[in-house]
């Protein structure tokens, strides 16, 4: 005998799940083999779920779970909350590199001239012109910032 | 323990990373209480291995906390917890090769309790299943998830979640005949 789909199933499913069979399903239950599997089914299910829930075994415990979930939140607020400074500092790296390169071939002329010009007994009201040109400092200052971004940036990212 | 070796696919991370925790920790306990059991039970049995099934269980629960999803009650906080358990069976046995995704054979020490006996056999017959027919007996007959639900935890199409059940059930039927279980019918 082999057993096909049947309409009842689900008042059966129902049925064996509160436990609370009418007399009609019952006796149609022990006629239809479909039934009759249903039931073996879900009572073994039943079992075999009472038998696991029941386990000694002790469930992780849910603190640690909490605790990771807590920091990943966390973790995600602070990359919110930088976003913007990381940007700020990718824009002056960027700034500083393109400076950078569209100085340095009068950049070292800038520096030996910088250098000749140096008077070491000039006084101090003097220095910045002894250092060279504005520019120079302007140039020599964007390289610097910039590669502090830029090392502020890997350190960011290495975290 | 946290396992720290169970890495989430990059998308799926990457999807959860732009949420936040809104359950409080005492409501979080609350849920944990009462589904927890009943969860691992649903992965030990789909997947045959109780550390395994732990491991499971905390990342389940981690994902419902990063995912912010709130429910409207326990009830809907639980379908979505059994999704997720159900999504990382899915992605366990897609990392496993076929052969090996298999459930381990059950402990074959002697038992004497009878009733003991049965239900390890249940858990036997059960690893005889495929993966998928596994997590959709249980979801349908333990858990009394609508056709709707199943469909929705597994990926598939509502409409074809009957027949397959009815299939599922059949193996299932199978395999307990094969360990002296036999449906009760009255001979008429």
């Amino acid at each position: 005998m082999t057993s096909k789909p049947c309409p009842h199933e689900e008042a059966v499913a129902g049925a064996a799940r509160s436990g609370e069979w009418s007399p009609e399903l019952k006796a149609h239950r022990d006629g239809c083999l479909t039934c009759a599997e249903l039931t073996l089914v879900m009572a073994a299910l039943a079992g075999d779920a009472a038998e696991l829930a029941a386990m000694d075994s002790p469930l992780p415990d849910p603190a640690p779970i909490w605790l990771r979930a807590r920091l990943a939140t966390r973790e995600h607020d602070y990359q919110r909350a930088t976003r913007a400074i990381v940007w700020v500092q990718r824009a002056a790296a960027a700034v500083a590199l393109a400076v950078g390169f569209a100085f340095v071939p009068g950049l070292w002329n800038l520096l030996k001239e910088a250098s000749s010009s140096l008077d070491f007994s000039s006084p101090l009201a003097d220095l910045p012109r002894a250092a060279g040109s504005p520019l120079l400092v302007i140039v020599a200052s964007m390289l610097v910032l910039g590669g502090l971004a830029l090392w502020e940036l890997t350190v960011a990212q290495e975290n | 323990m946290i396992p720290m070796a169970l890495t989430l696919p990059r998308t799926q991370a990457t999807d959860l990373a732009g949420r936040a925790v809104t359950m409080d920790e005492t409501a979080f306990r609350h849920l944990y209480d009462r589904t927890a059991r009943p969860l691992r039970a649903y992965l030990m049995r789909s997947c045959g291995d109780l550390a395994l099934a732990d491991d499971l269980l905390q990342e389940a629960y981690l994902r419902m906390l990063r995912s912010g999803f709130e429910g409207e009650d326990d009830d809907h906080r639980k379908n979505y917890l059994y999704r997720i358990a159900t999504n990382l069976l899915r992605d366990h046995f897609r990392r496993k090769r076929p052969e090996s995704a298999e459930v381990p054979e059950r402990d074959e020490s002697p038992v004497h309790d009878s009733a003991v006996h049965l239900r390890s056999d249940v858990g036997g017959a059960m690893a005889e299943l495929a993966p998928r027919d596994r997590q959709m007996l249980w979801l349908a007959y333990v858990e009394g998830a609508s056709h709707q639900e199943i469909a929705k935890a597994l990926g598939l199409r509502t409409a074809s979640i009957r027949s397959m059940l009815f299939r599922a059930r059949q193996r299932l039927v199978k395999q307990l005949q094969a360990r002296g279980l036999r449906p009760e019918l009255e001979v008429s």
